[in-house]
């Protein structure tokens, strides 16, 4: 594990791998603030990216004098624009996500505080909230690594607690937050309501939408036997089942239908969809999968 | 089954069990006292039953494979407890020995297969109704007893020994396997002339007798013997059988032979019968008779003046005819053949040695005797010295009798004796009492005092010596009675003692005569003159007596036709080389090789199989004899309803077997085991994913 396990969300080591990483956004972006990364946005910059035809209105500082002399037409240099990115990592902080060793919600908290420090290092604008924000302890938003600890100390301060459907944590996201930028959403995406509607919403936004559908070993490999009374931990509904080997059969195939129906709705709709499972380690995770997928590079 | 049922429970009692079943499936629905487990999410929980809760009592049912084995289970017990039954058989007892007759008659086919297959089938019957915890013993006999399957509990190895079971030739005695199987039934008591103390604990045992009982009643005390005879066979079985085939000389030609045999008809429907007679194979006579039911019919056949030649006699066909005009066959094939050998007699060698007995010397030189046996006299000088060719030919067995008048030789031959007037020189050595004397010699022939005009008082005429022989008119003026040594019998006793007596010596025997027939005496005068000790030669009763004593010790060798044994009998055989073996061809042409002494006899018992037997020395054949069935109480094959065991007429049993109950909750509880075995495994399978 990235971290010790007195709560420390990073450890040394792994911000030391982290600092070499950066978010990579498959889409352009346009922030508010010239930043370190390099738009696909021509613009003023030091670095030249092409040259096209002058129109009137255009700037004359741009023309490239050089080779009107040459060719007795008007070009217009472009030049690359370097720019800020807006990086939002969601964490579900319903009462499921307290499950597990590490518990998921941990597991995403770390998470979320290594893919914002990747982002706090290379200059990015990030913020990392739990889905069921409270008006009291909004999260900051936050540029530079210096920031870090106001980060962590957010992050330290959240708990699974919080009762939501992920239909009304998305849509008021998206109300508080402009749709511009890379959103990383980190739930084990159990809700009896759905997870298609919440999805819906942040993709009218046009994020660059990440989806880490962290699940724990225990969904994954259900340690029971017996007579049983399911209690659900969120809405304490009540499932009544005995364990036998069909059931256990069929709840794996319910399982596996359930994360492929997920996959399948995000890669419809050009969301990144990422299973995880929480005895992975995080760092792993990040220089490893993640990285193979293009979340990090 | 049912009405057996019925009777052992009340209706309310079924109702109660009626009730059972659906108590179990109210109580496993009630039963279920889940344990309450906090998971992240039902979410996938109430998807995976989702389906299951449709149609939910059925599906529930459906899939717990555990209730319905613990309903099974529940009837399982109930159906055992019930204690179903059903008629069956069984056997009276809990130890059993299984007696099988497996005589010549059990070859009988008058039942389908044969009898003994019959028999056999019915111990195996007997054999699938032992309960478990019952023992039982399978004990085959015919003559002897042979036990094939000691106590056991195993059935398998008792239907094993049941089959292994073959047909035999041999007679049949029931007393010997009496005596095996009451030997643990019985146990000896050691008897003192004070107490009477069981050594075992008795162990009383029912005895099947599967027989057709056609054995001589067993004189035997069953004790803890609970027989059951189980006859096998019917009553109108029909055969015709050979019971004499003989050569012997035509009476009034004697130097020609003549076959004799007689068939009997042991059946009680008239029979026709045609026999072949065979001479070495071809065939030289054929004959049909009719013989009445229980009748006999002989046969004679002259064979010239054959030197040697193989005889069989062949029943080629029997056909009986009852009363009502029904046609039979012969059901007992072992005896529609016989066998015998043509074979000219040698005659004995004899020598005399004596110093003149004209009585002797007549009395072997008359034609009969001259027939029957080659005499030498020699006088008493040939025994002084051992260097002499009387020693030399005694011991290579060159003769088959030795008569010594009034003289002993230095050493007993290897002959058969007759001393008469003197004892033979047979003694045991003791070893010296003292350093530097001669070895002690006790003489076994001792000669007591001498007694004037003994009376003889007493003649063993079952002996063949002294049979047909009459000695009262005899007088004898002077003897010293025999002290009979060990082993030895008297065979003509007088008021003094024993005047001839025989004892056997290594094979051989030795006869001795008390008195001489004459005796030289010095008289008044001083001039010897032989004197008659005893008028004897001139009764009747001395050349019979001669003859006898040709016969008895020549005759083995002097007989026209080829010894026939009981088939299992021991045949003794006669070497012309000691210690050099014989070979054997059995009618089925195997060889089996016989080890001979050094007076070249063997014995040979191997003689299972009927028919001709050559004894071969070095590649010849030296002699033959033959193995006939000849037993009246094998041939006929009707069967006996009722036998006598040591005076207990057991009466055959009709019906098969004791009528009884068989239970079977024992195999439902073992069912109802294995189920729960298979129900804790199911258990355990669906915990342990």
């Amino acid at each position: 594990m990235a971290t010790n396990s007195n709560g420390e969300l990073l450890s040394p080591d792994l911000l030391a791998k982290l600092e070499r990483m950066e978010l990579v956004s498959r889409k352009i972006f346009r922030g508010r603030m010239k930043g370190e990364r390099r738009s696909r946005r021509k613009g003023q910059s030091v670095e030249f990216a092409d040259f096209r035809n002058y129109v009137p209105g255009d700037d004359l500082r741009f023309i490239d004098w050089n080779t009107y002399a040459r060719l007795d037409r008007l070009f217009l240099k472009m030049f690359m624009e370097e720019e800020d990115l807006h990086f939002y990592a969601l964490i579900d902080s319903s009462p499921s996500m307290d499950f597990g060793e590490p518990t998921k919600f941990r597991y995403a908290r770390q998470l979320a505080a290594a893919l914002g420090f990747i982002g706090l290092v290379r200059g990015d604008r990030v913020k990392v909230l739990s889905m069921g924000e409270s008006a009291s302890n909004p999260a900051p938003a936050l540029r530079g690594r210096h920031q870090l600890w106001r980060m962590l100390e957010y992050l330290q301060g959240l708990e699974p607690n919080e009762q939501f459907t992920l239909a009304d944590a998305a849509k008021s996201f998206c109300v508080r937050n402009s749709g511009k930028g890379i959103l990383v959403l980190i739930s084990d995406l159990m809700d009896k309501t759905g997870y298609e509607q919440a999805l819906r919403y942040l993709l009218a936004q046009d994020f660059d939408i990440y989806l880490i559908h962290l699940l724990s070993v225990e969904e994954f490999e259900p340690e029971v036997q017996g007579d049983l009374q399911l209690v659900d931990c969120e809405d304490g509904d009540v499932a009544e089942v005995t364990v036998t080997a069909p059931l256990l059969r069929r709840y794996k195939q319910t399982l596996s239908a359930f994360i492929e129906q997920a996959r399948d709705f995000c890669n419809r709709r050009g969301i990144l969809y990422f299973p995880a499972r929480n005895d992975v380690p995080v760092d792993r995770l990040i220089s490893g999968y993640l990285r193979q997928r293009g979340l990090v590079r | 089954m049912l009405p057996s049922l019925m009777n052992m429970l009340s209706w309310w009692q079924w109702l109660i069990l009626a009730a059972v079943p659906p108590a179990i499936i109210a109580l496993y629905f009630l039963k279920l006292k889940r344990r309450p487990l906090e998971v992240p999410s039902t979410y996938l929980w109430h998807k995976s039953i989702e389906d299951l809760h449709v149609n939910t009592i059925w599906q529930r049912l459906r899939r717990n494979l555990l209730l319905f084995l613990q309903l099974l289970l529940v009837l399982l017990v109930m159906l055992a407890v019930l204690r179903p039954g059903m008629k069956g058989a069984k056997l009276l007892g809990n130890r059993f020995i299984f007696l099988i007759d497996n005589s010549a008659s059990m070859q009988s086919t008058d039942l389908e297969g044969s009898r003994l297959e019959n028999a056999k089938r019915s111990a195996r019957e007997a054999i699938e109704l032992m309960q478990p915890g019952d023992v039982a013993m399978v004990v085959s006999f015919s003559d002897i007893p042979k036990v094939e399957q000691m106590f056991t509990e195993n059935k398998r190895a008792l239907l094993h020994s049941v089959d292994e079971i073959k047909p035999t030739s041999r007679s049949t005695s029931l007393s010997e396997a009496l005596k095996v199987a009451s030997g643990l039934a019985n146990p000896g008591r050691s008897a003192s002339d004070a107490t009477d103390v069981q050594v075992a604990e008795a162990k009383p045992a029912t005895l099947y007798i599967f027989s057709d009982g056609k054995f001589p009643e067993p004189s035997i005390a069953l004790g803890n013997l609970e027989p059951v005879y189980m006859p096998i066979g019917t009553d109108d079985a029909t055969n015709v059988g050979i019971a004499v085939f003989n050569v012997r000389r035509n009476e009034s030609r004697p130097e020609q032979l003549q076959a004799f045999a007689r068939l009997e008809n042991h059946s009680k429907a008239e029979a026709a019968v045609a026999v072949d007679l065979l001479l070495d194979d071809a065939m030289i006579d054929s004959a049909r008779f009719q013989i009445g039911p229980g009748e006999a019919q002989g046969f004679e056949r002259d064979l010239g003046e054959l030197e040697t030649g193989k005889l069989q006699l062949v029943i080629t066909q029997a056909d009986f005819f009852t009363a009502e005009g029904v046609a039979m066959k012969d059901q007992l094939p072992a005896d529609n053949q016989a066998w015998t050998v043509a074979r000219k007699g040698r005659p004995a060698n004899v020598l005399l040695i004596t110093s003149g007995c004209e009585p002797l010397q007549f009395a072997l030189s008359t034609g009969l005797a001259t027939k029957l046996a080659n005499v030498t006299i020699e006088t008493p000088d040939v025994l002084q010295d051992e260097k002499n060719e009387y020693y030399e030919r005694e011991a290579v067995g060159a003769y088959d009798l030795i008569l010594y008048d009034r003289c002993r030789p230095k050493r007993m031959p290897q002959a058969n004796t007759f001393f008469i007037g003197a004892m033979p020189v047979t003694a045991i050595e003791l070893a010296a009492e003292k350093e530097g004397e001669e070895p002690r010699r006790i003489e076994i022939w001792q000669a007591g005092e001498r007694a004037a005009g003994p009376r003889i008082i007493d003649i063993d005429s079952s002996h063949p010596l002294t049979q047909w022989i009459a000695m009262d008119n005899v007088l004898i003026a002077e003897a010293a009675p025999i002290k009979v040594p060990a082993g030895g019998s008297v065979l003509v006793e007088s008021q003094a003692g024993p005047m001839l007596v025989i004892a056997p010596r290594e094979g051989f025997e030795d006869l001795v005569l008390a008195f001489p027939f004459n005796e030289e005496k010095a008289g008044d005068d001083g001039i010897k003159r032989v004197t008659a000790v005893t008028n004897w030669h001139g009764r009747s009763s001395f050349p019979v007596f001669m003859l006898n004593l040709l016969q008895y010790f020549g005759g083995g060798r002097g007989g026209l036709d080829a010894l026939s044994a009981r088939p299992g009998g021991q045949v003794a055989l006669q070497g012309p080389e000691p210690e050099k073996p014989l070979d054997i061809h059995t009618p089925s042409g195997d060889r089996e090789s016989v080890p001979v002494d050094r007076l070249g006899r063997g014995k040979y018992g191997n003689t299972e199989e009927l028919g001709i037997y050559e004894v071969q020395a070095g590649g010849k054949p030296i002699d033959y004899f033959s193995v006939n069935l000849f037993d009246q109480g094998e041939s006929d094959i009707g069967v006996r309803q009722e036998i006598q065991l040591g005076h207990v007429p057991v009466k055959g049993r009709t019906s098969n077997w004791e009528p009884a109950r068989r239970e079977w909750w024992k195999y439902i509880l073992l069912a109802g085991f294995l189920l729960l075995l298979f129900e804790w495994w199911v258990y355990h399978r669906r915990v342990y994913v």
